[in-house]
């Protein structure tokens, strides 16, 4: 019987789902960034959050985290998506492998990144041992560091699998007919994937993309764990505020919330609406 | 429940709170300073019954450094539980004479660049560092004790500042960055990234060495101009909803026999807040009979010279301070 109902019959459970808890939470953080429930509700918060340099500077890092790691993963996705999609021995296990770390936690994968990257991690006692510097603290700062190398190069290893999932899923069902119409009207290989594929694939492409760019510009457990003390990601900020002993801070954490809610939804609709 | 954070239980009491649930989900947390004033200011800490525990005979409620949370009076709201101390460490095999007083710290610092940082604040233990310069500057404790006064603080504050800014260029990374918890500078001593390493819990050194973390070699000492001190707590939100079995809980951690027991090195190695006199005989001879791991400094030692923390006031002040002046 399922899907026979009318479609919004069939969509409750879900929209049920989406609508009590993350519509409920956002009512609530926009409910309490005004400071109701606190007895003096008003702007105040999204005043002092709007006209502090921190949160612009938070902002700025959060941005281009975000862009870094979603173009990184786009490009590097779909290049892989178009080496995967041909035929190839040892094929299945290619896609297995790249596919293997979809499973892992970002926390997980943070730690990881740390072990490696760091100035104390494999790498840099690598390059220590084989004389290459005089000793791990002459590593290049890779994580913890000005530009979020490390907490972009976590992003692009964990999303560059997703994005070249989603294009591989797009391309089977797509198929080789329309590349090869194109080919068999005179169009070289590079001009069929150019003109034919690619604009095929921008749709899903954008879609992924938004997706990634969502997460990284959101997420708190990634730079917590990579980021440099000052300026914090956006999330991490509003952590901070959330768990400041003085309850003041707590209207300004829900403000700083809605505020990587509004940025990220602002940019992801422009994106699509560049589509259409 | 899981907490990262005792600020976070605070939440959910203050959560619950404002939603009217008169039967809420924590009944006990273990807690002090900025975060009990928190909870006193909004009250939502249930009062009046400590001196009801029969084990509360065993505490000495007219010291100071028990009758006081961070300078916030604890008035019957919350069940002493334990001490602790700050102190410092360090690796007699790499470092053999570390610096023992703040102004000799700074010099350490600046003759071994890149072998020292702290983490930033709002971390408690690097916001604990900041203290220790800015008591320092202060000329002692004394000049800080009582409500926050906003004179005093800029003038010792500016100087603190122009310190801790100087120093920048000789910390780790040239200051450019700071670790952003004490479980990463932990991290960075144990790889020999820096040569110091401070806790507010000295205990914390020889736990870290049974672990392997720490080489054997690590000491943990305290300073010649003292280091800062406080008493940790036990507090029932006002909406608690297990009171009584609560407060046997609170009854039995305060026994001799437990305090005893949490003093032992292999167990935790925690000061008691009892004072071991007024407890049983047994649990006074374990008292004189404890052991502690060679990597601890010891209590009394430690004791000798130990400043009282601040009122939540001035912390907090000290934090917003560095945050917008140092850690930009």
């Amino acid at each position: 019987m399922i899907g026979r109902g009318h479609p919004w019959l069939s969509l409750a459970p879900a929209l049920c789902v989406i609508a009590v808890l993350f519509g409920g939470g956002l009512v609530l953080g926009l409910a309490g960034s005004f400071g109701m429930g606190r007895g003096d509700a008003g702007l105040d918060a999204w005043i002092a959050v709007l006209s502090e340099g921190r949160v612009w500077r938070s902002l700025g890092l959060s941005l281009w985290i975000a862009f870094a790691s979603t173009a990184l993963s786009c490009v590097i996705g779909l290049g892989a998506a178009l080496l995967l999609r041909r035929r190839f021995p040892g094929q299945g296990m290619a896609r297995l492998l790249f596919q293997i770390n979809l499973t892992i936690p970002h926390a997980v994968g943070a730690l990881g990144i740390l072990w490696l990257l760091s100035q104390s991690g494999f790498l840099a006692r690598l390059s220590a041992g084989a004389g290459l510097i005089d000793g791990p603290a002459g590593f290049p700062a890779l994580t913890q560091d000005r530009f979020a190398i490390g907490i972009i190069a976590h992003y692009v290893w964990k999303e560059v699998p997703f994005i070249g999932l989603i294009l591989l899923a797009n391309m089977q069902s797509l198929g080789d007919d329309p590349e090869s119409a194109a080919r068999s009207l005179g169009a070289s290989p590079f001009g069929a994937m150019r003109l034919v594929l690619l604009p095929l694939l921008r749709p899903a492409l954008i879609r992924a993309g938004a997706i990634v760019f969502a997460f990284s510009f959101g997420a708190w457990e990634v730079p917590v764990l990579l980021g440099q003390s000052a300026p914090t990601a956006l999330p991490v900020l509003a952590w901070q505020r959330f768990t400041d002993p003085d309850l003041a801070a707590r209207p300004e954490a829900m403000a700083i919330a809605m505020l990587i809610g509004l940025v990220s939804a602002v940019l992801i609709r422009a994106a699509f609406a560049r589509r259409e | 429940m899981p907490l990262s954070d005792t600020a976070e239980a605070v939440n959910i009491v203050l959560g619950e709170v404002e939603a009217g649930a008169t039967t809420g989900a924590v009944d006990m947390i273990w807690i002090n300073g900025e975060n009990f004033r928190t909870m006193k200011q909004g009250d939502l800490a249930w009062c009046g019954y400590v001196e009801k525990l029969p084990n509360a005979e065993l505490v000495n409620f007219d010291n100071p450094a028990i009758a006081n949370d961070f300078g916030t009076p604890v008035e019957g709201c919350e069940v002493p539980w334990s001490r602790v101390q700050f102190a410092f460490a360090h690796d007699t095999a790499r470092t053999d004479a570390p610096p023992r007083s703040i102004p000799e710290l700074l010099d350490w610092i600046a003759a071994n660049p890149g072998r020292f940082t702290y983490p930033a604040p709002p971390d408690f233990t690097g916001a604990a560092f900041v203290r220790h310069v800015f008591t320092h500057v202060a000329g002692g404790p004394d000049a800080l004790i009582g409500p926050f006064d906003q004179a005093r603080f800029d003038e010792v504050a500016d100087e603190t500042w122009e310190i801790l800014n100087g120093i920048e260029p000789h910390l780790w990374r040239e200051g450019t960055t700071y670790p952003t918890s004490i479980t990463q500078l932990q991290q960075m001593f144990a790889n020999q990234e820096v040569d110091l390493f401070f806790t507010y819990d000295p205990a914390e050194v020889g736990t870290a060495v049974v672990n392997g973390i720490f080489p054997e070699t690590a000491r943990s000492y305290g300073l010649r101009d003292g280091t800062l001190a406080n008493t940790n707590y036990m507090v029932i939100p006002v909406n608690a909803a297990n009171k009584a079995a609560a407060m046997v809980t609170q009854n039995l951690l305060l026994s001799g026999e437990a305090q005893l027991e949490k003093a032992q090195a292999e167990v935790w190695g925690a000061a008691t807040v009892i004072e071991p006199d007024r407890a049983s005989d047994e649990v006074q001879a374990g008292f004189a009979a404890l052991e502690r791991h060679p990597s601890v400094v010891s209590i009394e030692e430690l004791g000798q010279a130990a400043l009282p923390e601040l009122q939540a006031d001035w912390t907090s002040a000290i934090e917003d301070g560095w945050i917008d002046n140092v850690g930009n």
